[in-house]
């Protein structure tokens, strides 16, 4: 019935679609977009700034670190890609932590781990020591940090999803801009080992964000452990497995997704380490070239926040969004080389504004259309493995459009391939369940039973949520 | 004799090659410490015919000095000779074989610090650094502690200093920092044939505890915060236990129907 109407009568869909609305209440039952929510939404934006805008004016650093230890850049630079990877590498550990124990402590713990790396930092005296510092136990702590986190907040909304997401991860970009003047004050005053070691005790800041998430949700550990009998080596593995949620990785949906965001990654990165070296390329000055970067980064932060206050009033479909986002984002780095060669700085500052406006409101509603695929049960689960798969995107990436560039002379081409791969991703969506239709397809059902004790559950859900008065049970 | 005639005539068509090959006689040879320079190549002696001309800098042509002239001269202006413009410069005629002469431009060595404001930590190590640009690169670099009467300072005279230095860069590295002696103005030296530069570095030696007390401060703060939400949060616990517990989801109420912990609101749901 609901296609007879168009995609954007939203007032039809609600009264023809009482399943999937009725999903999504239970789902939210605990605070429904509001109150709580908004401190978690806080709490998420200043964990996700001493994550990923920390991450982001390490620069600052690298400077002082090869002439301190007298090492190449290169060999510098693998602090940072080993911290990233770090954290994208035990997200799935995070994600399972949590849903084994609660998010509370692992968010605690992540902090304290991401401060004691840097605190160790100050006191290195080798190279390697960095990496391990650094790179490995900071690593570990932001892996457990981000990913209960984005998910927590998930939970706690439902219509205002993206927008507390796009406004949290704006941080980035706010915190990019305030950091890296800040940085460079810490090392003039204290030398980078007393930086280093201020900055530790800043990333503490991210105990007290995790002391804000209540404890809730405590159902599934206690359903596990009750549902498997002894601590056989088998049944500690299942239970490891439904932790990590790692069957999902039989699920088509959400294979097709995530290879569709690792496809994405693959490009997206790209302008980011060469659109200043090509536009110095194309005959910019460093300052023209620097200040492209600087305006593509603040479009960056608005595309978020806009992103998330449009796709929060329900007018189209999260996927579609999505799609639309990074179909234009391709295009426009594809367009970025053209524009440059043709020698109109207009023309590459107009075309950056654009790129920087939709790579941001693109990465607003990636983590949103997670749930949707798989429920609000197994988002955290599905969150730490997405992270890892599409981290392996973002090692490929980079490399390969460097060799491009070697190879071709200019950036042209890593760019084409770049925004290419972006429509691609684009198109592996394009191929997921229900993709064409106008309503978002009800969530699947909860976790299939492990064990005899949920058929009960099942079949009370299944009652539940096709009786009318299903509303007025879930809303408590 | 037959050995005799062949090299004979070998030498002759070796001579004769000789006698033809282009000569090119360059003006000026070499400059050295000027502010602009005409530089400007003559080729001569030869009846090969030149397709044209150009130059090249260090090695890579000079796009717009190509020029299809046939003439025998070529001249490169250089307005003003820096750093940058100081180098090895070569005009090349096209003719069979390629005829080209080397004019070098010589200037002063570009002595820069990496950073003119360098900062340590006591007795950890500190690390100074001067880079060169230009033509010729300094053959010898020499550092001083600046004061009074600057005091130069040697290489492994002591176990304080360390000095690693290549043609286009030197390492000053000065162990145990002290807070009151190794304070001050650092001066690296660099010296060519042409003559000598230097530059100034300023180091800053900082106590180690200096950032502890910004450091404690923030842990402070920290825990502080913790344990406001903590309590915050047992202050309200009592209202919110049963608000959490009626609000849990379906999954939730369902588990808890075999599951005592959360006693209160099944029973809607309860079979």
């Amino acid at each position: 019935m609901e296609e007879r109407h168009t995609c954007t009568d939203k007032s039809v869909l609600d009264m023809t679609n009482p399943k999937p609305k009725a999903e999504s209440q239970s789902d939210e039952a605990e605070d429904p977009d509001g109150g709580w929510g908004w401190v978690l939404v806080g709490a998420l934006f200043v964990s996700t700034s001493l994550v990923f805008g920390l991450m982001r004016s390490l620069g600052i650093f690298f400077v002082e670190f090869v002439q301190y230890f007298d090492e190449s850049a290169h060999a510098i630079s693998w602090i940072s890609s080993t911290g990233l990877a770090a954290q994208q590498f035990f997200s799935p550990l995070g994600a399972a932590l949590c849903n084994a124990y609660n998010a509370r402590v692992v968010v605690m713990t992540g902090g304290l781990l991401a401060g004691l790396g840097l605190i160790l930092a100050s006191q290195a005296t080798r190279l390697y020591h960095l990496y391990l510092t650094m790179g490995v136990i900071s690593g570990l702590g932001w892996g457990l940090v981000f990913t209960p986190m984005v998910a927590t907040v998930m939970a706690h909304f439902t219509r205002r999803r993206t927008l507390a997401l796009g406004l949290a991860f704006s941080s980035i970009g706010l915190s990019s801009f305030a950091f890296n003047p800040l940085f460079q004050l810490l090392v003039e005053k204290y030398a980078w080992r007393g930086a280093l070691l201020i900055l530790g005790g800043l990333s503490l800041n991210i105990v007290p964000c995790g002391a804000l998430i209540r404890p809730r949700r405590r159902s599934k550990a206690p359903a596990k452990v009750d549902s498997e009998t002894g601590s056989s080596p088998v049944s500690v593995l299942r239970r490891i497995s439904s932790y990590l949620e790692l069957s999902l990785l039989s699920e088509r949906p959400y294979v097709t997704y995530t290879l569709g965001i690792t496809l994405l990654n693959v490009g997206y990165f790209v302008p980011y380490f060469h659109l200043v070296a090509h536009s110095r390329h194309a005959g910019f000055s460093e300052y023209q070239s620097a200040f492209v970067m600087s305006a593509a980064g603040a479009s960056d932060i608005l595309g978020r926040i806009v992103s998330g206050w449009f796709s929060d009033l329900g007018h189209f479909r999260l996927i579609h969004l999505l799609s639309a986002w990074t179909t234009l984002a391709g295009v426009f780095i594809m367009l970025l080389p053209l524009s440059s060669l043709s020698g109109s700085y207009s023309a590459l500052m107009v075309i950056s504004l654009l790129y920087g406006f939709c790579s941001g409101a693109l990465t607003s509603v990636v983590f949103v259309v997670v749930p949707l695929i798989v429920g609000v049960e197994r988002m955290m689960g599905a969150l730490g493995l997405l992270q890892l798969i599409e981290s392996g995107a973002g090692l490929l990436g980079t490399p390969l459009s460097g060799f491009l560039k070697d190879v071709t002379g200019n950036y042209v081409a890593s760019f084409i391939v770049a925004g290419s791969f972006l429509i691609l991703g684009t198109l592996t969506m394009a191929t997921l369940p229900h993709y064409f239709s106008c309503t978002d397809p009800p969530p699947p059902p909860q976790r299939s039973s492990l064990d005899d004790k949920h058929n009960g559950l099942h079949s009370e859900l299944e009652h539940m949520t096709s009786s009318p008065s299903s509303d007025t049970n879930h809303r408590v | 004799m037959k050995s005799l005639w062949a090299v004979a005539l070998l030498l002759s068509c070796w001579r004769a090659d000789a006698s033809t090959a282009p000569k090119i006689s360059a003006d000026p040879p070499e400059v050295s410490n000027q502010t602009s320079a005409l530089l400007t190549c003559n080729m001569t002696g030869s009846s090969l015919p030149s397709k044209g001309s150009y130059w090249t800098h260090n090695g890579q042509v000079l796009d717009d000095t190509k020029s299809s002239n046939t003439g025998l001269t070529m001249s490169l202006n250089l307005e003003k000779i820096t750093h940058s413009t100081s180098g090895k410069y070569e005009c090349v005629f096209m003719t069979e074989p390629e005829a080209k002469a080397t004019i070098e431009v010589k200037t002063l060595p570009h002595v820069v610090a990496y950073k003119h404001s360098e900062h340590g930590n006591e007795k950890d190590k500190g690390v100074l650094v001067c880079v060169s640009h230009g033509y010729p690169l300094p053959t010898d670099w020499s550092w001083a502690k600046d004061g009074d009467s600057p005091m130069p300072i040697f290489n492994g005279t002591s176990e304080k200093y360390e000095i690693k230095s290549t043609p286009n860069k030197t390492t000053l590295t000065i162990n145990d920092l002290n807070l009151k002696d190794d304070i001050g103005d650092y001066i690296c030296s660099g010296t060519s044939e042409v003559g000598t530069t230097f530059d100034k570095i300023h180091l800053r030696v900082r106590s180690r505890l200096a950032a502890l007390w910004p450091f404690l401060g923030i842990v402070a703060e920290v825990i502080i915060l913790v344990t406001i939400i903590f309590i915050y949060e047992k202050r309200r616990k009592p209202d919110e236990i049963t608000d959490d517990d009626d609000s849990g989801s379906a999954p939730l109420k369902s588990n808890s129907n075999a599951n005592h912990k959360d006693k209160n609101v099944r029973q809607r749901n309860s079979n």
